[in-house]
């Protein structure tokens, strides 16, 4: 005997249409929580390109066709500095004009912002931002004098790689230069240490002993 | 055998119509359920730990790295006050009130959030910041949107077409949020005629 067309068996088409949404869903629900971690044009991969790990890089000025990354106000100078906690935390420290808008955002290669402020929030005009993995930052905090308060603000990051990406707003078109150089007075360190992770402290906490010294 | 087509029949259907979901959900930057106030609607933003799985697969996908929440707010504009789609064949006026924050920047874009290439308008300036604008007596202030040269604060549109603006609150105030703000705060975007 010949069955019925599948249209015309409501409850088995029906069936059928319940798995098909089923396996929708779950494809659905799968790419949006991998996407962020193959998406190839990411923030992170566009800024990994035009940078060296550890190092403050000027991102070229943002223009018709030359959008480094999208959505970016022509405004503002660009610069950024990508880590890699593996080599040891990273550290970010100048000295910050007055009045001045600068933003410094924090962000992990996945693209979570772990952390943002602005020249506001500077001590002094000083900015010293220490990014750590747990277990880094508990061997720095195992190294700090008992009487005196961190001078510097630490941060856990998510992840062990990410990009520190810091804008600096021109009032003026003509004050383009003067931000992008506002940009590059700021220094940007995660120099690879070999050794434990003891030792690479006494590395970091001599050096920050040095530029505390001289200033 | 049947049986089996059928099977793979329905995981095709299911994976296709499940990647076409993600498709629709990122492919447009900008495309999210967000605080609106009047014509604006905000930028997504990623905190620290959770967040919306939707805005981190769409920043990451489009690749923008967006405001953290202390360096400022974002909004977009791809219609006026009115509702209807922001068309470089009309003039606008933006004005009215702006929230009170350290610096702004208003810029126009094409409709896709790209700057538009000097040669395509009269003079090479894709946007204003507040540093920049003149200001009436009461400190307010009113910008022109049109193709051809205004008096004032002009802002040059490119033809044809659609296009977007972008509204930046730098540095502004952690205790008042996106979703806070409300759309009398928020500059008005006010077509006049159109050609």
């Amino acid at each position: 005997m010949k069955r019925k067309p599948l249209l015309l068996r409501p409850f088995e088409g029906l069936a059928w249409l319940v798995a098909i949404l089923c396996v929708a869903g779950v494809v659905h629900l799968v790419t949006i929580f991998i996407l962020p971690h193959i998406a190839p044009h990411s923030a992170y991969a566009r800024i990994a390109q035009q940078t060296t790990t550890g190092k403050l890089i000027l991102l070229p000025a943002i223009g018709p066709g030359r959008e480094i990354l999208p959505y970016e106000d022509p405004a503002v100078a660009l610069a950024a500095c990508t880590f890699d906690l593996a080599r040891g935390p990273a550290r970010l420290r100048g000295q910050l004009a007055a009045d001045a808008l600068m933003m410094l955002s924090f962000h992990a290669q996945y693209g979570q912002t772990f952390y943002a402020m602005t020249d506001r929030s500077a001590l002094r005009g000083r900015i010293e931002v220490v990014i750590a993995t747990r277990a880094q930052l508990d061997d720095i905090e195992a190294n700090d004098a008992e009487d005196e308060l961190p001078q510097e603000l630490r941060l856990e990051a998510p992840a062990r790689q990410g990009f520190i990406l810091l804008r600096a707003l021109a009032e003026r078109p003509s004050l383009m230069d003067e931000a992008r150089g506002r940009l590059a007075s700021l220094t940007c360190e995660n120099t690879r240490t070999d050794g434990s992770g003891r030792a690479l402290v006494g590395i970091l906490g001599a050096q920050s002993t040095l530029a505390l010294a001289r200033d | 055998m049947k049986q089996f087509l059928k099977i793979t029949a329905t995981a095709l259907a299911g994976a296709a119509l499940g990647l076409a979901a993600t498709y629709i959900m990122v492919s447009n930057g900008l495309s999210l359920d967000r605080a609106l106030a009047g014509p604006w609607r905000a930028m997504p933003q990623v905190p620290a730990t959770g967040g919306d799985p939707y805005a981190r697969a769409l920043i990451a996908r489009s690749g923008q790295a967006p405001l953290g929440v202390a360096e400022g707010l974002a909004f977009t504009a791809s219609v006026d006050s009115g509702g209807r789609k922001l068309d470089a064949a009309c003039d606008y006026r933006v004005s009215g009130t702006m929230p009170g924050t350290r610096f702004w920047t208003l810029t126009v874009t094409d409709a896709e959030g790209r700057l538009v290439a000097p040669a395509a308008i009269p003079v090479a300036r894709a946007g204003f910041t507040s540093s920049e604008i003149l200001r009436d007596g009461q400190g307010g202030f009113d910008i022109r949107l049109a193709r051809e040269a205004r008096a004032g604060n002009w802002l040059p549109l490119a033809q044809p077409g659609a296009f977007m603006l972008t509204l930046r609150l730098y540095d502004f105030p952690l205790s008042l949020r996106a979703g806070a703000l409300a759309a009398a705060e928020m500059p008005a975007i006010v077509a006049e005629q159109c050609s």
